[in-house]
């Protein structure tokens, strides 16, 4: 299949999950149940900058699938490939507000699941100043733990703030990742769906920092292209649903770079099999430079350890 | 951008024409209505006259008046003959004009006027060849190289060199065909032989031909033009340039270079920036003096200098009409012997410098290759002493022109994709990332869009048309010739154009730092595009037919394009022409050409007179590429 085929099939797969999953949910619930993430003042947050309409009900959610279904034309042109990546995005973020309709808390230790304002606040000041020089977003499966590890701590080491979806959050466990906000770690879901917890992360500091306009997408995506340092890293096997969330990510302006073997569009989507490489690879693509006075210490030694605590048995 | 560029042009265009009338001259507008309705015959190809029995015509209508020739000939083989004759002349001509090149490196010296300028390509190519170059001076590395090359066009066996460049599955579809052009002057002989009365009766086997002679021209003549230009007058990069007739300067001594040959025109630049030149300019009034490059001795000029480009074929008339140029310095081909009566109205003087292309009335300068520099500047001195019988009252300059970047040779393309290989992943220096997104689908293809003007369409009208279509459509454009030309004058070659293109071609654009339409220089250097899509093919391990890629010429009208447009089909490249060629009065040329073709080298004609269904179809069958290919 091509790869903007790929896409267009990932992307009605989103969107019919979150069509079940919202009827479902309406059937329990009933159309005027609430739907909203904690902590945030901007709704839905992605729909919000996209729209500008801010969804408070399962009911409206509704009216959300049609903007989902619309953005997905099939026309095998880039234009269109990208707007069906923001469609999956927007599924994603539909599906994640009906967990968090339907239960209290969704999201357990040590997934963290949907991030607040206050926190994306307290990140403003470091992204800014370049203290946090970018955002990794790792997802899916490592070959094994200890490359999961490996690739995690040195985005740590270098101060990046790490987002973890998927098995890689088992692995970076197993391999002794040390997690939390304040160690730059945070680790959101094992659905692939939760990445939009991350997207929201970019969205809203368009939002907040941008002062972009809700309703304004393309200015948000101008926003999160030219001021958010994020990029991907996709392991292991991909289905055409994370393919088409990578065509999402493309659309904001964040690179994929994956061990798997993809039809590569040069600086955009990324071919490295070499695990050794994969930071610096992901680094070039985003253009992310780090000016690095290396310690000759036993440890590692970063802005990311800042706030870690020593336990009595460490 | 482009349809101002279109009713702007056709504005000063009218008051170029008004001006014809009123000062009493000719253009080629008047003569093409004198011709009144063209020939039924000729324009079908149906009339032949190589031999004293004739001429003969044949009836456009089967079954009904004369059916045969008086020798026998069909109509079938009558058209076959006539338009192997057209491939035979275009491939003379632009090997004629490689064969001059090759014969200037042979006498390219140290502290001669023509020196080898981009060694790397030279030892590059002597490698290729098998010449040694250890410990070697590099001159005499040059010259033998340059034998070999001359040799290319009349050697007793083998076949051309240049062949072994294309990819593997090509080179064999070449040899199941047996089309692998011989010596390239023994091409065009063969054809001429075979087109004799009494000789080839049979259309295929002269599409055949035709084809071998055609890539005769393709990767062996033109080939050579553009690699030896590259090696003697520098391998372009990228710059940018000015195009149209407001680049003529009312103040300065204007020349127009006009023709096919570097060699001349290199000289051309270098004696009119000569300080004794640019004194007499002065002394005669002039604030210096003004080059303004036409067809392709224009884009030869521009891609290395950047020279401004006065216009395409078309307009070679209307530059002479603005009063305001002092001498039109030509070469050979495509050149109107109009420019004679032309001139005579002005004060222009019209210096003809080639003997074969010598033109009753014109002012002939022979260029002496031996003594180039000297030559050329006793032409220049010629033009600068004109200045003062320029007639003020008669000078009218339209003030549009337009910036553009030019100068994408293939090296220059690879080094703007170097720009987006990650260090950590892929080599630098390959075609790649090209091959990457063409297979990912955000560019849908890559067409080359080429040829001349013809007045049998509004002229630029069919180029931009199509170029316009194409890039909105994110597949990008190479162009070269006219085509290119007409890409300048509209603005397509800015790289702010990207903002006519698709999401996915303007996401290239901006990463790339690249134009959407790409000016890869004169029609020698289509040759640079045959070796652009053969890298991609060899990158992706298929065939150049099986590649998302067309040919595109619009305006067509030399026999130089139907030399080009056959090895570009026998090369495996669809192409479409804009202009419908003379075979129309044969089912079976036809059907080979448009439709059996494709069997042989997976690539056909289409032949489509209206800018916007070719256009669609161009994009339809890309589309149907891909598909095959499953990208």
């Amino acid at each position: 299949m091509n790869l903007f085929q790929t896409i267009f099939t990932g992307s009605n797969q989103a969107v019919s999950a979150a069509e079940g999953l919202l009827k479902q949910a309406i059937e329990q619930k009933g159309r005027d149940h609430k739907v909203a993430f904690p902590d945030t003042a901007y709704a839905l947050p992605v729909i919000y900058a996209a729209t500008g309409i801010k969804i408070t009900t399962l009911g409206e959610l509704e009216g959300a699938i049609g903007i989902v279904k619309s953005l997905i034309v099939e026309e095998l042109q880039l234009t269109q490939a990208l707007n069906a990546g923001l469609a999956t995005a927007v599924s994603a973020e539909i599906i994640e507000a009906i967990k968090y309709a339907m239960n209290e808390t969704p999201y357990e230790a040590p997934c963290a699941g949907h991030i607040s304002d206050p926190i994306i606040r307290s990140l403003g000041v470091p992204l800014v100043t370049g203290d946090i020089p970018g955002v990794a977003v790792v997802l899916g499966e490592c070959p094994d733990s200890a490359t999961a590890a490996k690739v995690i701590k040195d985005y740590q080491s270098k101060g990046l703030l790490t987002f973890l979806v998927g098995k890689v959050i088992d692995q970076a466990i197993e391999g002794n990742v040390k997690m939390g906000l304040e160690l730059r770690v945070i680790p959101l879901g094992y659905d692939v769906t939760s990445v939009i917890h991350v997207v929201s992360v970019a969205i809203r500091a368009s939002l907040i920092f941008g002062a972009v306009e809700p309703g304004k997408l393309d200015k948000h995506m101008e926003y999160t292209k030219n001021r958010v340092p994020a990029f991907v890293n996709a392991f292991g096997p991909l289905s055409e649903l994370v393919v088409s969330a990578g065509a999402g990510a493309i659309a904001l302006g964040f690179p994929v770079i994956t061990d798997q073997v993809v039809p590569e569009v040069p600086t955009l989507l990324l071919t490295q099999k070499d695990y050794d490489k994969f930071v610096a690879t992901s680094l070039e693509a985003r253009g992310i430079k780090i000016k690095i006075t290396e310690l000759p210490i036993p440890v590692a030694f970063a802005a990311a350890f800042e706030g870690e605590r020593i336990r009595k048995e460490d | 951008m482009s349809d101002q560029f279109i009713s702007i042009y056709q504005t000063s265009e009218e008051q170029l024409l008004e001006k014809a009338v009123q000062d009493g001259v000719e253009t080629m507008w008047d003569r093409k209505a004198a011709m009144k309705a063209p020939c039924g015959f000729g324009e079908k190809g149906i009339c032949c006259r190589i031999c004293a029995m004739g001429p003969c015509r044949i009836s456009p209508v089967a079954g009904k008046g004369a059916q045969r020739g008086i020798c026998g000939a069909t109509a079938d083989v009558i058209v076959a003959r006539n338009l192997a004759r057209m491939v035979a002349a275009g491939t003379a001509s632009h090997s004629d004009h490689a064969r001059d090149i090759a014969h200037v490196m042979h006498m390219a010296s140290r502290d001669g006027n023509f020196k080898i300028r981009d060694e790397k390509k030279l030892l590059d190519l002597a490698s290729e060849w098998g010449v040694k170059t250890e410990d070697r001076d590099i001159y005499e590395v040059a010259h033998e190289v340059a034998e070999i090359a001359l040799n290319e066009f009349g050697k007793p066996f083998g076949t051309l060199r240049f062949l072994e460049r294309a990819p593997e599955k090509r080179k064999k579809v070449w040899d199941d065909l047996q089309i692998r052009p011989r010596a390239i002057d023994r091409e065009i002989a063969t054809i001429l032989h075979s087109t004799h009365i009494g000789c080839t009766g049979d259309a295929e086997s002269l599409l055949h031909m035709s084809m071998r002679t055609a890539l005769a021209d393709g990767w062996g003549g033109s080939m050579i033009g553009t690699v030896f230009s590259d090696i003697l007058y520098g391998t372009p990069v990228p710059r940018e340039t000015e195009s149209n007739l407001g680049v003529l300067d009312e103040k300065q001594v204007n020349i127009i270079l006009h023709g096919h040959e570097p060699s001349l025109s290199e000289m051309i630049v270098m004696a009119s920036l000569d300080p004794e030149m640019q004194k007499l300019a002065k002394k005669v009034g002039a604030e210096g003096i003004n080059l303004a490059g036409m067809c392709c001795t224009g884009n030869e000029v521009t891609m290395r200098h950047g020279v401004k480009i006065a216009g395409n074929f078309y307009q070679q008339e209307m530059a002479v009409l603005t009063g305001a140029v002092e001498a039109v310095i030509v070469d050979v081909q495509c050149i109107f012997p109009s420019l004679v009566p032309i001139t005579e109205c002005y004060h222009t003087k019209f210096i003809t410098t080639s003997p074969k292309a010598k033109i009753t009335g014109a002012t002939h300068i022979e260029f002496h290759e031996d003594r180039a520099l000297e030559s050329a500047k006793a032409i220049v001195r010629e033009a600068i002493e004109n200045f003062k019988n320029r007639k003020k009252e008669k000078v009218f300059i339209p003030t549009e022109k337009s910036s553009g970047v030019v100068g994408y040779s293939v090296e220059a393309i690879i080094k703007q994709l170097d720009k987006v290989v990650n260090p950590h992943i892929d080599p630098m220096g390959t075609i790649k990332p090209l091959a990457d997104v063409i297979k990912a689908g955000v560019l849908r293809g890559a067409v080359g869009i080429v040829g001349c003007n013809n007045p049998k369409s509004k002229h630029d009208y069919s180029h931009i048309e199509i170029m316009k279509k194409m890039i909105a459509n994110d597949v990008i454009v190479v162009t070269t010739g006219c085509a290119a030309q007409a890409a300048v004058k509209a603005g397509l070659t800015n790289k702010d154009a990207r903002k006519l293109a698709g999401q996915g071609l303007a996401t290239v654009c901006e990463l790339v730092d690249i134009p959407p339409v790409l000016h890869l220089g004169s029609c020698v250097d289509i040759s640079r595009i045959m070796t652009i899509v053969g890298e991609v093919a060899k990158h992706m391990d298929l065939d150049n037919s099986d590649l998302p890629v067309a040919g595109i010429a619009p305006e067509w009208m030399s026999e130089k394009a139907v030399a080009i447009a056959n090895y570009v089909v026998a090369t495996g490249i669809d192409t479409f022409l804009g202009i419908t060629p003379p075979v129309t009065g044969s089912e079976e040329v036809m059907d080979i050409m448009t439709n059996r073709v494709e069997a042989m080298t997976g690539a056909k004609f289409f032949i489509e007179e209206d800018p916007h269904v070719l256009a669609d179809k161009v994009l339809s069958r890309i589309e149907e590429k891909r598909q095959k290919l499953g990208i």
